[in-house]
């Protein structure tokens, strides 16, 4: 078996390679890219969301305890990307078998992420840029998501490097201009802080109704943390990054957001912000929020498509995905004014199967490969590199993942509405795989079908 | 190697000392900008200067290094601040709802991009230098 510094990184951005030593990078740049993830105007939209439901200090604490629940998650699916170095796509090969990972690949990152909701925030990125300056033909829908677009796919293109330093230029200020805009609000409507505890609609959503809200917020990106946790300099840093900046900053985003709507009543902030003369503060805010979050969607999209699809390199997917989803936002939305709901509903619909992707790699990260087969050291329960073994199907791996995601879609309906469908659907998934796996590896059944050896490449 | 991380000690705390400057001088201007709104616009993205500026410049000054590596990093994470702040000043500054008077403004604007400028070229430049990864 080769070692993995012999091998040479085809794909770019080790899109089928563990990170070398050499590129590891500090906590503080994980937690900078995290945040660059986060810096998005539909974090500040979620918040109003929120502020239809609750007061503002509910709404407080209701972001909180979500945003714990992602914070919990989030650090365990980075975990086992910062010790092994391994991308998400290359993980699931354990859990979901070599074909199942790249079916997972696409379901969670490849088709949701690549292709589906870049095109919808490119397309909202041109919608909030032609509301802000509806008289420039620059800023109409389909001029802006053209050029969105292609701003987005610049940074994607050069790689993590890219999204790196646009999230240092971008992050510090991005929530100074946030913190600046609730004030601004405040200021503008009259509202003394005293009295902004005090706003809110008449009656309240149930306390759970608001947790299940904000978890399913960010549930998916929790599944694909360790496409960036695998550059940590530590094995925890992934883990750290991901929490601070969700139970932290996320809270505190959707606070904003919540507060803004209920103090101007319009759900749209950065609109708002903008007429009452923040005008190239609200720019600011949409084109760089839009940039630092869906440049990562792209990224990670091409990530997964490199370990499907290993005919093309990275940056060649990325300029196959970004250009086929500023199409659709460009043209099929903004220019023919056509409705973007399919994609909405497909994307929706897939996103229901990414939560119990991530609980099916805990289940066997954390009990299956730790408690079972008595692998103790986190770093030699996944291995890659040319030459390594994998199943092309892992059976249990795969059930889970169907099963829990049905059942996760089927919670989302008025008629079986039950608890918390993205959690719901790690439970069912990670609780189904053990439940079939540890039995049938005890009875000597084998789980695993075909075999699939890695070859030079990583593929 | 000592007289390569004494000259660059020096190097990197003229660039911290430089955006201190440039930071007391927007928060001394901050009274000045004719409207309370443009006061504590000053005072929330000054004083992120100050301090990312005043409590990383201590360390650069003092810090016991193998090699100027080590001296890099933390200069080039309190000039990312800096320089992000001075992109703040150039998107606020001439922004209608803060009310700060031209003149004011105008020196705000131009402190913002010579931030922003300044900023980008010693971290590019450091980088490239040093070897250290731009987003550090």
């Amino acid at each position: 078996m080769a070692s993995e510094k012999e091998v040479k990184d085809v794909y770019g951005d080790y899109s089928t390679l563990t990170v070398p030593p050499a590129e590891l990078k500090s906590t503080l740049n994980l937690f900078m890219v995290y945040m660059g993830v986060l810096a998005v105007i539909a974090a500040i939209f979620a918040g109003s969301g929120l502020a239809t439901m609750y007061d503002v200090g509910t709404m407080l604490t209701v972001a909180f305890v979500g945003n714990v629940v992602l914070g919990v998650f989030g650090a365990l699916t980075a975990y086992p990307g910062g010790v092994t170095r391994a991308n998400t796509y290359m993980l699931l090969r354990y859990p979901l078998g070599r074909v199942g990972a790249m079916i997972g690949g696409l379901i969670i990152a490849g088709i949701s992420c690549g292709l589906l909701w870049f095109a919808v925030e490119t397309w909202l990125f041109g919608l909030t840029t032609s509301l802000i300056f509806p008289d420039y033909w620059i800023m109409s829908i389909a001029a802006a998501s053209i050029w969105g677009g292609l701003l987005m796919m610049t940074t994607a293109y050069i790689g993590y490097k890219g999204i790196g330093v646009l999230s240092y230029v971008t992050v510090p200020f991005w929530y100074v201009l946030c913190v600046i805009g609730l004030f601004s609000a405040l200021d503008h409507t009259g509202i003394s802080f005293t009295a902004m505890w005090a706003l809110g609609p008449e009656k309240k959503a149930p306390f759970g109704v608001g947790i299940t809200y904000v978890v399913g917020l960010y549930a998916a990106g929790c599944v694909i943390t360790s496409d960036v946790s695998r550059y940590g300099v530590k094995r925890w840093s992934g883990s750290l990054a991901w929490a601070i900046h969700v139970i932290l900053f996320m809270t505190i985003l959707l606070f904003i957001g919540g507060v803004m709507t209920l103090a101007t009543g319009s759900p749209n902030v950065i609109v708002a912000m903008a007429s009452i003369g923040l005008g190239a503060g609200a720019l600011l805010l949409a084109i760089l929020g839009q940039w630092t979050t869906n440049d990562n969607n792209l990224w990670s999209g091409s990530l997964s498509f490199v370990n499907v699809f290993p005919v093309f390199k990275r940056r060649t997917w990325v300029l196959i995905l970004g250009v086929i989803g500023t199409i659709i936002a460009g043209v099929w939305a903004g220019l023919y004014g056509m409705s973007l709901d399919p994609f909405i509903t497909f994307g929706v619909l897939l996103g229901c199967f990414v939560p119990p992707v991530g609980g099916v790699l805990v289940a066997d990260f954390y009990i299956f490969r730790r408690y079972v087969l008595g692998i103790r050291d986190p770093a030699q329960r996944y291995k890659f590199g040319p030459g390594t073994k994998y199943g092309v199907i892992n059976v249990p791996g795969l059930i889970g993942l169907i099963v829990g995601g049905i059942v996760g879609w089927l919670t989302t309906l008025p008629q079986y509405s039950y608890g918390i469908p993205a959690l719901n659907a790690i439970f069912v998934s990670a609780i189904l795989y053990l439940l079939l796996i540890v039995p049938m590896h005890k009875a000597g059944v084998k789980y695993e079908v075909g075999t699939w050896m890695e070859r030079e490449t990583g593929f | 190697m000592e007289a390569e991380v004494a000259k660059f000690r020096k190097e990197a705390q003229v660039s911290l000392l430089t955006m201190l400057i440039l930071g007391l001088i927007t928060l001394i201007l901050a009274p000045l900008t004719g409207h309370y709104r443009g006061f504590y616009l000053c005072l929330s993205l000054g004083l992120i200067i100050v301090i990312a500026s005043g409590v990383y410049l201590p360390i650069v000054r003092v810090k016991k290094v193998q090699n100027v590596k080590e001296l890099a990093v933390p200069t080039m994470q309190s000039l990312w601040v800096s320089t992000s702040m001075g992109v703040g000043y150039v998107v606020t500054s001439l922004a209608t709802y803060f009310k700060i008077v031209l003149p004011i403004a105008a020196v705000l604007f131009i402190i913002g991009w010579v931030m922003l400028l300044l900023g980008l070229y010693k971290l590019i430049s450091i980088s490239k230098r040093v070897g250290v990864p731009l987003a550090v």
